[in-house]
């Protein structure tokens, strides 16, 4: 990305236009950008920081930046946080794992078998409309406190998400090439393997952010809710103290544990969406 | 189909291609010529009567014939060459020998430079050429033609056109070719079959082309024979263009 942009700077140099020079003067180069972003965090968490030494915003709702972060590192330097995270990974990657494979199976049979599309239809669309929290009640009956309760929770935000990406995904496929492919000879499964899945890939990773994040955030719901372990149960206890630098603290865990995994899907999707005209400009 | 008419496209079709002959139909907007290269290709199937492919019926996709088409075919994640390959990699091929022979055709079309590259990288006519590498390497015996060039510019069309002839020459497949242009049709075919206002359009003229091949389509519409048998036919497809504005007008009136 870093050598595109310059790229595109070096081009407008070329082209000097009177227009191009003034866009040029607004338009900061990556590196400017990146030192901007730094500035702004400083000062936001520096006026943050000023404003409960100075007395006008309450400490104990909002603590001091540099608390949460001395937190944090006692957290993770203690190990403290680490049997918590791998078991909220746990519960994430296993709602995510289950999720998104019955979510795709569903999808491509609907969108291949036209009968129970129009059949499902209804009933996929009211569990859809249930808002799931009120699930995660009934599922910590059912299956008591430990992960599976969580992972059947992250399943049913995830399942969703990914399955009405596919079934459109897989609907979409463009007719020409279908018939193409038919015309060269292809079975319904290689018409699935050549087009049906590489097609439906790009909306399946555009669902994949989405429903990445949903599995994490149905691992802490579902944690937060009822558990003995994890990271949303390492909140609600800090909770339960008033201690809220541990829930700030735990936020920031989290928020860049998901960053990471993001930055992950990323990768993956850029390196299995190569063939894809970049859309740049 | 409860509560709408059932709407005829063509009838009483009847319409015989020999092999290694040029055929090209001809028709104005609405006269179902997608819809007999649809039924030919086993892409979709007459409501009644029968379609047959060297003596028998077409039952599902016909497997003696590719398919051109308007828009685009190739799949955007695969390479070049992997798209000209699929036929073969489809009927069973190792990926080594389809690549052989895909690499035979993109050399024929003058391709092979940009094996590796993805259609979103060629500009309108390399996609045609892959296209048409892609429909030939899997040796059809009959090459279903939906107005494979009538997204190019002009002159990446006559070129193309010019392009074809050569291969079909070699080849001595039998071509069908649709396009609403009457230069092309004339231009590239041993007959011209000229079809009604629709719906339910039928076949209301057919023209033998005799100018002697091989032709220069570059210069072919100045040639004396051309210009006479572009005047003959013209005047037959004149009287269906004009039908079927006239109907359209009409139509747009109603709704008026």
């Amino acid at each position: 990305m870093t050598l595109l942009d310059s790229k595109k700077n070096g081009l407008s140099a070329a082209l000097d236009s009177g227009t191009r020079r003034r866009k040029r003067r607004t338009e900061l180069s990556p590196l400017a950008m990146r030192g901007t972003q730094f500035l702004l965090t400083v000062a936001v968490l520096g006026a943050w920081e000023l404003s409960v030494r100075a007395g006008v915003v309450d400490e104990f709702f909002f603590p001091l930046p540099s608390d949460i972060f001395q937190t944090v590192w006692l957290w993770v330097s203690s190990g403290f946080v680490f049997p918590h995270l791998w078991i909220t990974m746990q519960e994430a990657i296993l709602a995510f794992l289950v999720g998104a494979a019955a979510g795709l199976l569903l999808g491509f049979v609907l969108a291949r078998v036209r009968f129970l599309e129009r059949l499902l239809d209804p009933f996929l669309q009211m569990f859809n409309a249930l808002p799931r929290v009120v699930l995660a009640p009934i599922f910590l009956l059912w299956f008591g406190l430990g992960i599976w309760s969580k992972v059947a929770f992250g399943f049913t935000l995830v399942f969703f998400i990914v399955f009405f990406n596919t079934l459109e995904g897989v609907k979409s496929v463009d007719r020409v090439l279908v018939d193409n492919a038919r015309m060269l000879g292809a079975s319904e499964k290689q018409l699935l393997r050549h087009v049906f899945i590489p097609s439906a890939l790009t909306w399946i990773f555009s669902s994949l952010h989405i429903s990445v994040g949903f599995a994490i955030t149905g691992a802490v719901v579902g944690e937060y809710l009822g558990a003995s372990a994890g990271v949303g149960y390492a909140i609600a206890q800090a909770q339960g103290v008033f201690d809220t630098r541990g829930v700030f603290a735990g936020m920031f865990i989290l928020m860049i544990v998901v960053l990471i995994i993001d930055l992950l899907v990323n990768r993956l999707e850029r390196h299995l969406l190569r063939w894809r005209p970049t859309q740049s400009a | 189909m409860p509560g709408g008419e059932t709407y005829f496209a063509v009838r009483d079709i009847n319409l015989k291609v020999e092999p290694g002959r040029f055929v090209s139909i001809v028709g104005p907007t609405g006269s179902g010529k997608s819809t007999i290269l649809n039924m030919a290709a086993g892409l979709l199937n007459p409501s009644s009567g029968e379609v047959t492919s060297f003596g028998e019926p077409v039952n599902g996709v016909n497997r003696r014939a590719s398919y051109m088409f308007q828009q685009d075919p190739l799949l955007p994640w695969k390479t070049v060459i992997d798209n000209v390959s699929l036929g073969l990699t489809m009927a069973g091929a190792s990926k080594a020998e389809a690549h052989a022979e895909a690499r035979r055709w993109l050399e024929k079309v003058g391709l092979k430079n940009f094996a590796d590259r993805y259609p979103h990288q060629l500009s309108g006519g390399m996609r045609k050429r892959t296209a048409i590498a892609q429909a030939w390497i899997v040796n059809p015996d009959v090459l279903l033609m939906d107005e494979p060039f009538s997204a190019l510019d002009v002159q990446t069309r006559q070129i193309m056109e010019n392009e074809l002839l050569q291969l079909w020459q070699e080849s001595g497949k039998a071509v069908v070719f649709i396009t609403h242009d009457l230069d092309e049709a004339i231009a590239l075919s041993d007959e011209v079959v000229i079809l009604g206002a629709g719906p339910g359009s039928t076949v209301v003229g057919s023209y033998e082309i005799d100018i002697p091949r091989p032709r220069d389509l570059l210069d072919i519409r100045d040639d004396p024979q051309f210009v006479a048998l572009h005047r003959e036919i013209w005047g037959r497809l004149k009287v269906e263009v004009s039908k079927t504005y006239e109907t359209a007008m009409a139509e747009e009136g109603e709704v008026a």
